[in-house]
Order: structure tokens, then sequence, then C-alpha cells
């Protein structure tokens, strides 16, 4: 029996309370992304009407770049081509050293007190920078477009053999466990039973991976790793400004190519 | 009698501190017998099952599986021991457990890599004897017109004639077939379980399979046994299961309805 007349339907019970503490607990989350965002405004003194005066000395800028200069041409198609290489080499030798600690992380392949450690290293893997590990390469073995190899390799392993460990995991286990009740040992059940479902994702993330990398290539040879970014660096410095322009329509050409054709094999896997 | 295939007593499983999913006495299973279990959801089938193929661990009792007493779980595939039992048991599954993308020619003959040692079968050769023998396990289960094709391109029905060609194709002593019929409409189903129980005859080996319907099981079975709420309610021959028998299986809950086809 219910004495309070003001419910609509008897039967249902009171609705869960709203108080003010439940609405400002679920608010926690943009007030400290807006704390966040305040902190950054501050701290980079941005400040918008300082934008308006700016348009003028863009278009100086862009007016020193033109007519691009085309006898840099060559010196351009050259670079580009060897940091397409670095990009390619790069990836490659990253795919190799990423699939042993792919598989240590990976949840369903090994223990936890073996994958959690290995995700650990690959996390700190990823937080060195391009640059650095670029810079400890020429240091090491001198000027030239191999450290610059061996910099991506190492840099790409910490995200790439956690995207590869992501889609090992993401295999559905009823087919492993099949193969695993026909007597399969552990290498036959990751042949069979893992890469064989997840090999599109691994072919994707590898094509992804390489996007990155060729991108990210461009500025290896600020510090002599090889590649255009030298090139950039020595007409922006001599303030050669229409060859940087030749440079850098050569690289967005490049890039936009790459990535259409990687975005179309991508797609053609899924 | 040779010594049985399947041997508990006195084994319970139990899941944390939940009363036991299974507990049973005594159960043997003798070679080249065609077992049914029957049950209601929960009864404890598919526990029993997955414990002779040593996927789940029991809390107490005894388990001889092929006269062998076992102790392994889950996860311990990498181990020799369990790695040379489990070949000699082969598991049929309700979600037919097939690899989607590989072709029906390839989930059959991986169903071979118990046997296979090397790096042979790690790059995809397998010896020509067993290229032969897969496409035999897809002949018996008539999917030779599909043989190369791919197994996400199959009906359910086709996809679980793979699951059955892939235990043809290990070659083991015992066959365990968890529900491999409940995701199929009655026709299907009962092609299914017609073809399981006709490999296990053909090849002599011991079947031991759950059902949820308790009329396939009467019309393809030697022998019944009935669980409920995890402890063997029922167990004799497939022609002296009757109402009554269904009922006490079921309790007070009518029995599921038997399919119209074929009756």
């Amino acid at each position: 029996m219910r004495s309070d007349a003001h419910t609509a339907s008897p039967a249902a019970p009171a609705p869960p309370e709203q108080s003010l503490g439940t609405t400002l607990r679920r608010s926690t989350g943009m007030i400290a992304l807006a704390v966040v965002v305040a902190w950054a405004w501050h701290g980079t003194g941005f400040e918008l009407s300082r934008l308006g005066g700016s348009l003028a000395p863009l278009i100086e800028f862009l007016d020193r770049m033109t007519p691009p200069d085309l006898s840099a041409l060559e010196v351009a198609m050259r670079s580009t081509a060897e940091t397409l290489q670095i990009a390619v080499l790069g990836t490659f030798l990253a795919v190799v050293l990423s699939i042993p600690p792919a598989l240590l992380a990976a949840a369903n392949l090994t223990a936890a007190w073996i994958h959690q450690p290995v995700r650990w290293l690959l996390a700190l893997l990823r937080g060195i920078p391009l640059l650095l590990l670029a810079l400890m390469f020429v240091a090491a073995l001198g000027l030239g477009p191999v450290p610059g190899v061996l910099a991506v390799a190492v840099h790409s392993v910490g995200m790439l053999a956690k995207f590869y460990a992501d889609a090992f995991e993401s295999a559905r286990p009823g087919p492993i466990e099949a193969l695993d009740s026909a007597g399969a040992n552990w290498l036959q059940r990751v042949r069979y039973g893992v890469l064989t479902q997840v090999a599109p994702d691994l072919a994707r993330d590898t094509l992804f991976r390489f996007e990155l990398n060729l991108r990210e290539s461009l500025v290896l040879g600020l510090v002599g790793a090889g590649g255009i970014g030298f090139y950039i660096q020595l007409y922006i410095r001599s303030f050669r400004y229409t060859r940087v322009a030749t440079l850098t329509l050569v690289i967005l050409v490049i890039v936009v190519l790459v990535e259409q054709g990687s975005v179309a094999i991508r797609r053609r896997l899924s | 009698m040779s010594e049985p295939v399947l041997r508990l007593r006195d084994l319970r499983v139990r899941y944390g501190s939940r009363p036991p999913v299974l507990d049973v006495g005594a159960l043997e299973v003798a070679a080249g017998e065609i077992v049914c279990v029957i049950g209601s959801s929960g009864a404890g089938k598919t526990t029993l099952l997955r414990l002779a193929n040593g996927y789940v661990r029991a809390e107490s009792g005894e388990l001889e599986v092929l006269g062998t007493p076992t102790r392994f779980g889950p996860d311990s595939g990498t181990d020799r021991r369990d790695r040379m039992l489990r070949q000699r048991v082969g598991f049929v599954f309700q979600s037919f457990n097939v690899i989607e993308r590989a072709s029906v020619f390839d989930n059959v003959l991986w169903g071979s890599l118990g046997r296979q040692h090397g790096l042979g079968a790690l790059l995809g050769r397998f010896p020509e004897s067993d290229r032969r023998l897969a496409m035999e396990a897809i002949a018996e289960v008539d999917l030779l017109a599909q043989t190369t094709q791919r197994v996400d391109t199959l009906s359910g029905g086709q996809q679980q004639r793979v699951g059955v060609a892939r235990v043809i194709m290990q070659q083991p002593e015992l066959v365990l077939a968890d529900e491999p019929v409940s995701s199929l409409d009655p026709v299907l189903a009962e092609e299914i379980v017609e073809l399981l129980v006709g490999v296990a005859r053909r090849h002599g080996k011991t079947l031991i399979m759950s059902l949820h319907l308790p009329a396939l099981a009467q019309r393809f079975a030697d022998r019944v046994v009935g669980l409920r709420a995890g402890g063997v309610v029922w167990d004799g021959a497939a022609v002296a299961l009757d109402d009554t028998a269904i009922a006490s299986i079921y309790g007070s809950e009518s029995p599921p309805p038997a399919p119209e086809v074929g009756q």
C-alpha cells in the first residue's frame, strides 16, 4: 500500500536520488579539463588579439618562398628518396624487432609476470624521443642514413610491439583452444591460431607505423641522421626560401601519395 | 572389457564458494560407447566434458582419462605429457571454433598439429600422408565442394562439419562434443548428430556428447547420462529413457520441445 499519491505508477519504486554531490562528481572530468587548458593557455602567453597582426608577416614569408627554385628539385628528389628509404628499412627492422616482445606482451599468450614487465619496458621505449635516439646513433656510428634507420627502428618498436600484442590479444580464444585440444604446441597455436586470425591487423598496424615513420624521418637530417631534413635546415639557415619551397612541395607530394596508398591497402585489409 | 576410457570417482568441481557445479560419485565410460549427456542449462554438462579434456580442474576426487590419471588444468598445453594426452582426446565445440580466415582444407589439416613436430609444420609444410587424410576427412563430412573455400563463407552447419572433420583428422581415441548442435536449427542439428555418431561408429571411437534435447539422445545414443544440479540423476540405455526419466532429469520444468523433423 502506498500512501503518497504523487507517483504516477503505483507499481514502480521511487527513482534514485539526484543530489548536488552526484552532479558535482559527474562534472569532475570537465572541471579538470578546463583547469588543464587554462594552465596551458596562460603558460604559453596565448593571445587571440596577437593573431590578427600576424597575417602580414605570414604573407611576406610565403612571398619569399615563391616561386619555388626548381634547381633544388634534384636535391629534393634525391634526399626525399633517402628519407623514404630510411622509413622503409627502419619499419622493416622494427617489424622484425617487434614480434618477439609482442608475443611476450600478449596477455593471452604469456603469464602476467612476463607480459606486464614487457609492457612496461615497451612504454619506456615509447618515451624516448626519436631525435634523442638519432643523436645517440649518430654519436656511435657517425653521420649518414644508417643511424637514422636504427633510430627509426628502435623508436618504432615501443609502439609497434604494443599494437601487435593488442592484435594478438584480440584473436578469438575459441579457435586457439581448439588447436590446443588437438595437441598443438605453443608455437603452433601462435602460428595457426593467433597469426591466421590477426594477420590483417598486423599488416594495418605496420602500414600505419610506416606512415608515421615517413613523417618523423623528415626531421632526422637536423641531427645529421640522413634524409631531406638536412637540406631543409641548410636552406632555412642560408635564407634560400625558394629552395625550401621546392623541398616542401616534394615532401608534400610523397607524403600524400604514400598515405593514400597506405590507406587504400589498409581499407582493403579490413 | 578393456579399461574404461573415462573414469570419475567422488569428483567435485566448484567455482569459488558457490555450491559445486559438478558432484559425481562414480561414472565410467567404456571404449566404443556412444554416450549422450543431457540436462538443463547449468546442470554441469559442459563442466563434465571440459573436465575430461583438462580445461576444468576438479576440487577433489579422482579422474582418469584413457587410463591416465589427470591433474592438468588450463594453459598447460606446453607441458609435453599433457599435450600427448590432449592429442588423444578430440573436442567438438558448441561455437565450432574454426579459424574463419583459413580454408576448409587448412582447418581440417591443422587438426593433425598434435603429431607434427619441427619446423616444417610451422612453415605450413605437412606430410603428404596427412594432406591425403585431410581430403578423406573432408569427404567424410561431405564438404569436398568447399575444400578451398574460406570457412567464414560457410553456413553454421557446414562450419560444424569442418569441426567434425578436424576431429577425424586428429585421430583421437575419445571424442568429446559439447552441445555441438545447440546453435543450429533442428534439421541441421539432427544431421550433425547423425554425422558425429556415424563417424564415431565407423572409426571405433568413444563419443561423449552433451545435448540440450533429449529426443536426439534417445534416437542416436547407446547410453544416456542425465545430469541435474551437478549430479548424475539418471544413467541407462538410451532405449530406456522414457518420459518419467526425462521428467526426473529436467525436474518440474518441462523438457525442451523435441524437434519436429524426422520424428
